[in-house]
C-alpha cells in the first residue's frame, strides 16, 4: 500500500464509520436492556432473545424478509447487470432515452408505486403474497442495480475481451471469463444495495404484501403505534452477528486456497 | 377510466360472466368510485343494486366464498339467510399488539379454526387495500369514522346479530354509534381518549386546558400529535366548537392556534413519544389514554388529564370486509371477544377502555367521570370538507 | 459436441453483425419486466391524476387538469423548494463524507472487502430501530449530550433531535451507502500504474488527485450522486420521526394526500411533476454526457 490516504483523509473515514455503527452499538446494548422503552438503562436480561421464541411473527418475518430479499436481489441483478452492458457497451438510438427512463424507478415516491402494483395486482387478478412482494421489490430494485453496474462500466475498455476472442475464445466465454471478473465490485455493489433496499422496504410490501405474508419491516413498523418492543432489537442483533460469522468465515475460507482463480 | 374496458366488463357482467362482486371490483381498480359504481350498478338493474343470480345453492357471497377457498363446505345455517361456507381458516387484520397475545390461541384451540394474523399501521393503508378490491381479510378494526367510509363504499359485511349471543354483554353506551346506527357492521373492540400527558413533577400546575401548548415557559417540553384531526381538532375545541367543523372560520382560527403553538412545540409526534415522557424530555403531550397508562407503568410521575373545553373519545370497531373468505369465522371471533372474560384480557393487556359491561379490567385506567364524558366528542369523517382541513394543516406544517 | 458449438457460433454470429440486436437483447429481460410491473401501473396512477377524487379515497371518473394547476400555488412551490435544497445539502455531504470513505476502501488491500462489508451491515437492522437509536443518541438528555456536558464542552445540552439538524443527520445517514458503493465501485479498477506515473513525472499529491483519481472516478460521482439526489426528494420518514414533522417536503405531502387527505389525483400528480423534473435533468445531463464523449471519441 505505497498509496495511504493522507491523514484527514483517514479522520473523516474514522468519523464515518462511527457515525453510522454508533446507533447500531445502542440498538445491540438496548437489546439486553429489562426496560420495554428504549430509553433508559434498567438492567441486564436476555428476557427479549427468550421472547423471540414466542414472538412467531418476528421470527417468521425475518425468514420471508431473507427469502425476498435473496430472490429479488438475485433477479435484479441478473436484469441489472445485462442492461448496464447494453448501455455502456452499445451505442443504439434511444440510448439516452432508455437510461433517463432508468431513472424513473427511482424518483418514483414508494406510495405510488405501492398502491399502483397493488391495483394492477387486483386487476390481472395476481394473488398477493411473498411473490408479489418479491416481483416488487424487482421491479424497484433493477434501476439501481443498472446505475451502480453501469458506472463501473464507463470507461472499462473492452480491449480484454477483444483481446481474449483474438485468442480464440467466442463472446459467451470472453464474457464469463474476462468482463464478469472486471465487473465484479461493481456488480457485488449493486447486489449489496438491492438486499439492503429489499430487505428494509416497508411502504411499498405493505400494500403488496397479502395475507399470512408480513415481511420483518411490516412487524416493526406497525408496532410504532404502541412500542417497538426491544426483541426487535434482538432479532437485528441476531443478524449482525450471523453476517458478521458468515463473512468473517466465507473470507477465511477463500485465504485457505491460495490457488484460486486469480 | 378507460371506457372500452369498462363497456366490456359491464357486458360481461350483465351476460353473468362476472359476478357483482369482481365487476365492481374491477370497475373500482379502473378508477371509478364507489358512488359512481353504485349509480351505474343501480341504473343498469332497474333500481335494485342487488344483481339476481341463479340458484346456486348457496347465493352470492357463500358461493364466492367457496370458489375462494376451494375447501368450504356448504351447510346450512338454518337462519333463513345466506348460507356461510363453513371453513377452517380466520384472517385478522388488526393493529399491533392490539389484542391480548393468548387469545388467539385459545380461539384456535377451542374451535380448530388457524387464524392468521396481519398488523397494519394506520387506517388508510388498510382502507387502500379494501378500496382497489385486495381480498382475503375476514376482520379488520378501523377507528370510528372510518366504519362510515368503508360501510358508503358497500365494502362492509352487514352483522348477522343471531351469530353474536354474547351482544348482551356490551355497554349500550357504545352502541348505535353515530358512525355505524343501529351497529349495522361493526361491533365496539376498545375505546379510549385523546388527552393531555403530563410530567406532575415539572410542571408547576397539572395543565387543565389546551391553553397550556400556547404557554412559554414550557417551550420546547411539549408535543403534539401527528395527525391533523388530533390538532386541528384539540384548537377547535379550545374555542368552544366541534372538532367537526367544517366552518371556514372557525378553523382558520384553529390554524392561527395551531401555529402559535407550533413555535412552543418540540415536535409534533404520536405513540413513540412515550419514551421521552419516561426520559423527561418532554413534560407535556397531547397523547391517548392508554398509552398515557402504559408509559405510567414505567415512570409514576407520568399523568393524564382531560381538558375542561374537551376532548376527543374514540371507538375501534371490528368489522368484516365484504371480501371475506370466511365470514362465519370472523362472527365466531367476534362473539368470541364479547365474553366477559376475553374482554377483559384485550382491556387489560391493551391499557384501553373494553366496551364490554360485564368486562372487569383491572388496568388503572383514566376513565372519564360522567361529567367529563358530557364534554367529551366522537370524531366524524369529514366528507367534502376534509379538503379545507388538509389545506389547513399543509400551511401550518410549512409555516 | 459436434452440433452445439455452431448453433451456439451461429447465434454469437448472428448478434456480432447486429449490435442494436444485441443491446435490445440485454435490455429485454430487465427491460419487459419493468414494462409490466413498473411502466404498466404508473401508466394508471397517471391516468388517475386526471380524474376527479373520489370522496373515500380513490377517483371518480372525469378530465381535469385541476390538480396539476393546484400544485402550482406558492405553498406547495416552497415546499418543493425546501425540498430541493434538503435534498441538495444531503448529496453534497454524502459526497463530502462517502469519497473519502470509498476512496481508502479502494485503497485498503486486503482489508477492503471488510470495510464495504462495514458500510452496509447497518443497513441490515431494522430502519426504525436505527433510527430509535439516534433519537437516544441525539435527544436533550442523550449520550451525545450527557458525554458532551460531562465533558465540560457544554453547560447544558444542546437541542439536536426535532431540528433540521438531526433530518439532515437521517438522511445522510441512510444514504451514505448509495453514495460510497458506486464511487469505490469506480475507483478500485483505477489503475495504480498511472498514479505511479504521474508520481515518477513530479506531480504534487493535489495535483494527481484532481488531475487523475477525480476525472476517472466521475462516472461513480455522478451515480453515486443521483442515487442520493433522487430518493432523497421523495424521502418522508426522516422528517417525521427525527424533525419532529415540523417541517413538510414533498414526500410527505404525496405521502398525505394517498393517505390522511384521501385525495389520490393530487397526490398522483404531484408525483408526475417531481418525476417529469427529474426526468428532464436527468435526461439533459445525458445529453451533455454524451455529446462530451462524441467529442472526445
Amino acid at each position: 500500500m505505497s498509496h495511504r490516504p493522507p491523514a484527514w483523509v483517514l479522520a473523516i473515514v474514522a468519523a464515518v464509520y462511527v457515525f453510522l455503527h454508533a446507533p447500531l452499538l445502542v440498538l445491540v446494548v438496548f437489546s439486553f436492556n429489562e426496560s420495554k422503552y428504549s430509553v433508559e438503562w434498567t438492567g441486564f436480561t436476555l428476557h427479549w432473545y427468550q421472547r423471540l421464541l414466542e414472538r412467531h411473527d418476528i421470527v417468521d418475518g425475518l425468514v420471508r424478509s431473507v427469502a425476498v430479499g435473496l430472490s429479488s436481489t438475485a433477479l435484479s441483478t441478473v436484469f441489472g447487470t445485462l442492461m448496464a452492458l447494453a448501455l455502456a457497451r452499445h451505442r443504439f438510438r434511444g440510448r439516452s432515452f432508455v437510461e433517463a427512463l432508468l431513472y424513473v424507478p427511482i424518483v418514483t415516491p414508494e406510495i405510488v408505486v405501492g398502491i399502483s402494483l397493488l391495483i394492477l395486482y387486483v386487476l390481472l387478478g395476481w394473488p398477493l403474497g411473498l411473490t408479489s412482494i418479491t416481483i416488487a421489490h424487482v421491479a424497484f430494485n433493477i434501476s439501481f442495480v443498472t446505475v451502480v453496474v453501469h458506472a463501473r462500466l464507463q470507461g472499462m475498455d473492452g480491449s480484454l475481451e477483444e483481446a481474449a476472442m483474438i485468442l480464440g475464445a467466442d463472446e459467451i466465454t470472453a464474457f464469463w471469463r474476462v468482463t464478469v471478473p472486471q465487473l465484479w465490485p461493481g456488480i457485488l455493489s449493486g447486489a449489496m444495495l438491492a438486499f439492503t433496499m429489499s430487505f428494509d422496504d416497508y411502504v411499498i410490501t405493505s400494500f403488496v404484501s397479502g395475507t399470512g405474508s408480513q415481511t420483518l419491516p411490516i412487524v416493526v413498523y406497525t408496532m410504532v403505534r404502541k412500542n417497538i418492543e426491544p426483541s426487535i432489537n434482538a432479532i437485528s442483533t441476531i443478524v449482525l452477528v450471523v453476517t458478521t460469522v458468515m463473512l468473517i468465515v466465507s473470507d477465511r475460507l477463500s485465504r485457505d486456497k491460495p490457488l484460486s482463480a486469480d | 377510466m378507460d371506457r372500452k374496458n369498462a363497456d366490456a366488463m359491464f357486458e360481461d357482467f350483465l351476460a353473468g360472466r362476472l359476478d357483482r362482486r369482481s365487476f365492481v371490483t374491477r370497475l373500482l381498480a379502473l378508477g371509478a368510485s364507489a358512488t359512481t359504481t353504485a349509480a351505474l350498478l343501480e341504473a343498469c338493474s332497474g333500481g335494485t343494486t342487488e344483481t339476481p343470480k341463479p340458484a346456486d345453492g348457496g347465493g352470492g357471497d357463500g358461493d364466492e366464498h367457496a370458489k375462494a377457498k376451494g375447501k368450504g363446505k356448504h351447510k346450512a345455517d338454518g337462519d333463513g339467510e345466506n348460507v356461510l361456507p363453513e371453513t377452517k381458516e380466520l384472517s385478522i387484520y388488526n393493529w399491533s399488539d392490539y389484542i391480548a397475545e393468548d387469545v388467539v390461541p385459545e380461539f384456535e384451540k377451542e374451535t380448530g379454526i388457524k387464524v392468521t394474523y396481519n398488523t397494519y399501521e394506520s387506517n388508510e393503508e388498510m382502507m387502500a387495500k379494501l378500496q382497489v378490491g385486495a381480498g382475503g381479510y375476514d376482520l379488520v378494526v378501523p377507528t370510528g369514522y372510518i366504519v362510515t367510509v368503508l360501510a358508503a363504499q358497500d365494502l362492509l359485511f352487514p352483522l348477522r346479530k343471531k351469530k353474536l349471543t354474547n351482544w348482551a354483554n356490551l355497554h349500550p353506551m357504545f352502541l348505535n354509534p353515530s358512525f355505524d346506527p343501529d351497529n349495522k357492521y361493526s361491533v365496539p373492540w376498545l375505546w379510549g381518549t385523546t388527552g393531555i400527558a403530563y410530567r406532575a413533577d415539572k410542571v408547576k400546575a397539572p395543565p387543565d386546558s389546551w391553553a397550556v401548548f400556547h404557554d412559554t415557559q414550557y417551550k420546547n417540553k411539549m408535543t403534539q400529535m401527528d395527525d391533523q384531526r388530533d390538532v386541528i381538532g384539540s384548537w377547535l375545541k379550545f374555542r368552544g366548537k366541534s372538532l367537526n367543523s367544517t366552518d371556514k372560520a372557525e378553523l382558520d382560527q384553529a390554524k392561527a392556534d395551531a401555529l402559535q403553538s407550533k413555535a412552543l412545540l418540540k415536535a409534533y409526534v404520536s405513540a413513540p413519544v412515550k419514551g421521552q415522557l419516561v426520559s423527561g424530555d418532554v413534560w407535556i403531550a397531547q397523547l391517548w389514554n392508554g398509552d398515557t397508562m402504559q408509559a405510567k407503568a414505567e415512570n409514576e410521575q407520568i399523568a393524564y388529564a382531560l381538558p375542561k373545553e374537551g376532548a376527543g373519545l374514540w371507538t375501534d370497531s371490528l368489522v368484516i370486509p365484504k371480501s371475506a373468505p370466511n365470514i362465519r369465522n370472523a362472527l365466531a371471533f367476534m362473539d368470541f371477544c364479547m365474553r366477559p372474560e376475553i374482554a377483559t384480557k384485550i382491556a387489560d393487556f391493551t391499557g384501553y377502555g373494553s366496551p364490554n359491561a360485564k368486562a372487569t379490567p383491572e388496568t388503572p385506567i383514566a376513565y372519564p367521570t360522567d361529567e367529563e364524558m358530557k364534554r367529551l366528542e366522537i370524531q366524524k369523517d369529514l366528507g367534502e370538507a376534509l379538503q379545507i382541513w388538509d389545506q389547513i394543516w399543509t400551511e401550518i406544517k410549512a409555516g | 459436441m459436434s452440433g452445439g458449438p455452431s448453433v451456439r457460433q451461429r447465434v454469437l454470429g448472428w448478434f456480432h453483425e447486429r449490435p442494436t440486436a444485441t443491446a435490445w437483447a440485454l435490455l429485454a429481460p430487465g427491460g419487459l419486466f419493468l414494462l409490466v410491473f413498473f411502466v404498466a401501473p404508473l401508466v394508471i396512477m397517471f391516468g388517475y391524476s386526471f380524474m376527479e377524487r373520489g370522496l373515500y379515497g380513490g377517483v371518480e371518473a372525469g378530465f381535469t387538469l385541476e390538480h396539476y394547476a393546484a400544485f402550482f400555488q406558492p405553498l406547495y412551490l416552497t415546499i418543493l423548494l425546501r425540498t430541493v435544497v434538503m435534498a441538495v445539502s444531503t448529496t453534497l455531504i454524502c459526497l463530502a463524507l462517502g469519497y473519502p470513505v470509498a476512496y481508502t476502501i479502494a485503497r485498503a488491500g486486503r482489508f477492503k472487502n471488510a470495510l464495504l462489508f462495514l458500510v452496509i451491515l447497518p443497513f441490515w437492522t431494522s430502519f426504525l430501530v436505527r433510527t430509535f437509536a439516534m433519537i437516544f443518541l441525539m435527544r436533550d438528555s442523550g449520550l451525545i449530550n450527557s458525554l458532551l456536558v460531562k465533558a465540560g464542552l457544554v453547560e447544558e445540552g444542546i437541542t439536536m433531535l426535532y431540528t433540521p439538524f438531526a433530518v439532515m443527520a437521517g438522511l445522510v445517514y441512510g444514504f451514505l451507502p448509495f453514495m460510497i458503493l458506486p464511487i469505490y465501485s469506480s475507483l478500485e479498477k483505477l489503475d495504480l500504474t498511472l498514479l505511479e506515473a504521474a508520481e515518477i513525472l513530479g506531480a504534487p499529491p493535489r495535483a494527481r488527485f484532481f488531475r487523475v483519481v477525480l476525472p476517472l472516478s466521475m462516472p461513480g460521482v455522478v451515480a453515486g450522486s443521483l442515487l442520493v439526489f433522487i430518493p432523497a426528494l421523495g424521502s418522508f420518514l426522516s422528517s417525521d420521526l427525527l424533525g419532529g414533522a415540523k417541517q413538510i417536503l414533498v414526500g410527505n405531502l404525496i405521502q398525505n394526500q394517498f393517505t390522511s387527505a384521501r385525495n389520490w389525483p393530487f397526490g398522483s400528480a404531484a408525483s408526475f411533476v417531481m418525476m417529469v423534473l427529474v426526468v428532464i435533468a436527468v435526461g439533459i445531463y445525458l445529453r451533455v454526457r454524451d455529446a462530451d464523449e462524441a467529442r472526445e471519441a
